[in-house]
């Protein structure tokens, strides 16, 4: 053999690595940290003044004590939480245990169906409950003319947690499910032998087992829950709550300030959520015992089966109403209260078409970026933190999983604190949403990536490197091929959340910059729903192609890439 | 073999969590001559692996030097110390075919496509695998895994071919296979080769010379028969196939010239003695205890006279190998004796005689 003329490519050292080390501490200091707290720093100054120690105050957070708004809000965001979570669970359960454990045909297609409401956004589900049970709605009319009885107003919170429980209702049945699933059938067999009947064994061991998994769950549906500007901005009607509040602060007084010290609360809340959730993964070591890969047995009798069905489809049914009718809204060219239109158009898509084509555009430019920069930054930091490259890793741990526990909102009033003023003014600009949508998912990525990272041998690398490859011939050639799949079906994802952000966009967003989710909203409150319901469908389909696109690339089914 | 194609020279490596730092590679120094097979043996976490990748250069010595050919080997990179490396997992790339995967270090070395197919097909039929060019490494079993990563590691006629646990993944049979294939390999490539084990059979069957490790020292360096011969510490003599250690007490204090004398009274003059280091001497608690090790096979059984009255306790046949587990005054612990034939009228429960050759037997004395 003579490969003596081949010769390795001379460098002298490796500064790839270093210099995207450093590359990533600056942006997340800059775009993570700074922002973050800078928003907890004005949440403690005077409205109007410069952050100085003699204009430090308690005041904004006084108004929690004194102001009734301010009460009120923090109030309706708890126990609108609370009930939509209690609404969310008493729908998801049922159906849970059903598609674990009662014989009945097409469990997959419900599962997969589960994931309609989770796809599209809980405001495009918002004004189809306008549509159908405000005052001229079609149910509202529908029993009025049955019964001469008038259904009491949607707007408020019946219509808020109405909606949020069916948007969120299926990561409680996602979750419970698998945990149902996974349980070891041979516990469920032994209270069988010692003479329990079939109920008392639901009721002492099947559902004591899944308890765990359905608290972590609900957790997971409140925080969503209080979080959430889209739903109760649409259908609140008087009632605000938290996220509601930092928007009427800041559109209305443009009070940094008080929108500074309300998005802390807001946090403190979301975060008391999270660490009881963190203290139930920590405490919940009975679930996963199941040694066998047999399936429980499944009930088979009529009356089991005849309730998994009606409930299963029940649900679904109006889970999937919203958008059915949205749909059917935006062809509709008059439909006056009535159960069907009472005639059909395409005028709403050809004002779509010739008007909404700019913020469609602009959604899309938009995702497209912040998700491309989550892509490089969370896969970086992934693999950084995979393969403890970086000295300071638990600290970008921290920093990139905090957005995380953020509501949209919150997220918003830092970006307009931190650079609305001072050296890196981004105000209007189309930088500030992308940097914001960049923060409020990049924390997703950089998990699938972590997760996928993690399974790659590291001595694959080792390999590349003895066989003559630089770090970034090894990245590029051996790291990025083996991750690429797992981290585009991720990264399809967050495009697929993003096109159709609200909560974040509504305070950033200027008149060049409006988006898909910006129009939809002005057009709800201008009550021309029929062109809200066009775009929103397009929004919709869009959403649904792109999750099907994820699923294949990444070989799993739609419901698992949500569980 | 001409001079040192490798120089290690006090080489350390420490690793610091938190507070505690550990040395996993203490001081260890060894030359390796041009186209020697080089086994690195010890039990797990003994800082056989470490040393091995730092020579490879994909960890850093906290402190000492690596040479090859008499010029400093630290200040390249991995990528540039132009050298093979097979591993445990064979890390074989999943994405890339077989071919691809014998190709890799030739694409980066800028070959033209003609010259890289020519190599890779030359190094695949030196290694049978031919037929399966165009699989994926999912495709192929283990020992052949293994040799599509030793193919890759071969194929850009690389100064050193370093072997981590290489075979510790196959099963026995394929495990002893594999090791002469690779041993007459390398004989027939005269390349330098470094080899990480922890299995003694394979280390003595297949290495020029071995360097026994422990606690992250080298503890002793030598060929196959040296170390297995003259072991010069207990820790050797026991890691080192099977060992007899029988108490035995020194004549003159702190001398071995004197002889040494069994348990039962009998005396005994081994040829070779070692003094034991300061932490192996520990484990002798006056100056005239001494420990005499016999190998199984340099022990044997008599019936009607020998040193040492002995019962046996056990006896298994182990394929060609007869082993006598026996029981005497000369020793707390059961002595092992094993021989290639059957001892008539020397069964279970039988009185014997145990005979010690002088010759075969290591005093180690403080």
């Amino acid at each position: 053999m003579n490969v003596a003329s081949g010769t390795l490519p001379s460098s002298g050292r490796d500064w790839g690595p270093l210099a995207l080390g450093i590359g990533v501490a600056v942006i997340a200091a800059l775009f993570l940290l700074y922002p973050l707290a800078n928003a907890l720093l004005l949440a403690f100054v005077k409205n109007g003044s410069e952050p100085a120690v003699s204009s430090l105050t308690l005041a904004n957070f006084a108004r929690f004590f004194t102001a009734t708004s301010y009460q009120r809000a923090l109030w309706n965001s708890i126990w609108t939480g609370v009930a939509a979570t209690l609404a969310a669970a008493a729908i998801a359960l049922p159906m849970a245990y059903a598609v674990a454990r009662i014989a009945m045909p097409l469990r997959g297609l419900i599962s997969a169906m589960t994931v309609v409401p989770l796809i599209s956004p809980p405001f495009i589900g918002a004004y189809a409950w306008i549509i159908l049970l405000g005052r001229n709605g079609t149910i509202t009319q529908w029993l009025h003319g049955l019964t001469g009885w008038t259904l009491p107003p949607i707007y408020g919170p019946p219509g808020v947690i109405l909606a949020l429980s069916l948007s969120y209702f299926p990561y409680v049945f996602l979750i419970v499910q698998g945990a149902f699933a996974a349980a070891d059938p041979h516990i469920e067999e032994a209270a069988r032998m010692a003479g329990a009947s079939r109920a008392r064994i639901l009721w002492t061991i099947t559902l004591p087992l899944a308890l765990p998994a359905l608290a972590a769950s609900m957790l997971i549906v409140f925080i969503k829950a209080i979080g959430d500007f889209g739903v109760p901005s649409i259908l609140g009607g008087e009632m605000q709550v938290l996220p509601t509040l930092i928007y009427y602060q800041i559109h209305g007084f443009f009070n940094l300030n008080a929108a500074s010290a309300i998005a802390a609360v807001n946090v403190l809340l979301t975060l008391a959520a999270m660490g009881a959730l963190a203290w139930l993964n920590r405490t919940r070591s009975f679930v996963t015992v199941g040694s066998t890969s047999r399936a429980a047995v499944r009930a088979t009798g009529a009356g089991a089966r005849i309730f998994g069905n009606v409930w299963c489809w029940g649900v679904i049914a109006a889970a999937i109403l919203p958008q059915m009718v949205i749909a059917l809204a935006s062809f509709a060219d008059k439909w006056p209260g009535t159960m069907l239109p009472l005639s059909y158009t395409l005028a709403h898509y050809e004002r779509v078409w010739s008007q909404l084509t700019g913020p469609i555009v602009n959604s899309l430019i938009l995702a497209g970026a912040a998700t491309a920069l989550c892509v490089v930054f969370g896969t970086i930091t992934a693999y950084a933190s995979a393969r403890d490259r970086l000295r300071v890793r638990w600290a970008l741990d921290a920093t990139i999983m905090l957005p995380f526990v953020l509501p949209g909102l919150v997220v918003g009033v830092a970006y307009l604190t931190a650079f609305n003023s001072g050296p890196l003014v981004l105000t209007g600009t189309a930088i500030i949403i992308v940097l914001a949508y960049f923060t409020r998912r990049v924390a997703f990525i950089f998990r699938s990536a972590a997760t996928t990272i993690a399974q790659i041998d590291p001595r694959l690398e080792d390999a590349s490197t003895i066989c003559g490859a630089s770090w970034s011939a090894t990245m590029r050639r051996v790291l990025v091929p083996l991750a690429a799949p797992a981290i585009l079906a991720g990264a399809i994802l967050v495009f697929s959340t993003l096109i159709s952000e609200i909560s974040a966009t509504v305070l950033l967003y200027s008149a060049r910059w409006k988006t898909i989710s910006i129009s939809i909203y002005e057009l709800v409150l201008g009550d021309l729903l029929a062109e809200a319901s066009a775009i929103g469908t397009i929004t919709t389909v869009m959403t649904l192609l792109l999750v099907l696109a994820a699923s294949r690339l990444a070989g799993r089914n739609m419901a698992d890439l949500y569980r | 073999m001409s001079g040192a194609a490798l120089s290690v020279r006090n080489l350390t490596k420490e690793f610091t969590t938190g507070d505690v730092t550990v040395k996993a590679v203490d001081d260890v120094s060894f030359d390796v001559a041009g186209g020697e097979f080089f086994t690195m043996l010890g039990p797990s976490g003994c800082g056989k692996t470490t040393t091995l990748r730092m020579i490879a250069g994909l960890e850093r010595a906290t402190s000492g030097a690596i040479m090859q050919d008499g010029r400093d080997f630290m200040a390249t990179p991995p990528q540039r110390r132009n050298i093979g490396m097979v591993f445990q997992s064979y890390a074989l790339f999943p994405h890339l075919t077989i071919f691809e995967n014998v190709a890799y270090g030739l694409r980066l070395r800028g070959l033209g496509t003609s010259e890289i197919e020519r190599n890779v097909a030359r190094i695949l039929a030196l290694l049978q695998l031919e037929p399966y060019a165009n699989r994926h490494p999912s495709a192929l079993s283990g020992g052949q895994q293994q040799r599509v990563s030793i193919a890759r590691a071969l194929v850009y006629e690389p100064t050193m071919l370093l072997l981590d646990e290489p075979l510790a993944n196959l099963d026995a049979k394929l495990r002893v296979l594999m090791r002469e294939e690779i041993r007459a390999l390398q004989r027939r490539l005269g390349i330098t080769t470094l080899y990480v084990t922890h299995d003694q059979e394979e280390a003595t069957a297949v290495s020029d010379r071995v360097a026994v490790f422990n606690r992250g020292r080298l503890v002793q360096h030598g060929t196959p028969s040296e170390i297995y011969g003259a072991p010069q510490s207990l820790f050797v003599a026991d890691f080192i196939g099977r060992a007899n250690f029988l108490p035995v007490r020194l004549a003159i204090p702190g001398n071995p010239t004197g002889g040494a004398m069994l348990g039962n009274g009998a005396a005994l003059q081994p040829r070779r003695c070692v003094r034991l280091d300061a932490s192996e001497a520990e484990h002798l608690e006056r100056a005239d205890d001494a420990i005499v090790m016999v190998r199984p096979e340099h022990l044997s059984l008599d019936a009607r006279a020998g040193d040492i009255a002995c019962r046996v306790n056990r006896v298994q046949l182990l394929g060609g190998l007869i082993r006598y587990t026996v029981h005497s005054d000369a020793s707390p612990d059961p002595v092992t004796v094993e021989t290639t034939r059957p001892l008539t009228g020397i069964g279970e429960g039988a009185e014997s005689f145990l005979r010690v050759h002088p010759d075969d037997a290591v005093l180690y004395h403080r």
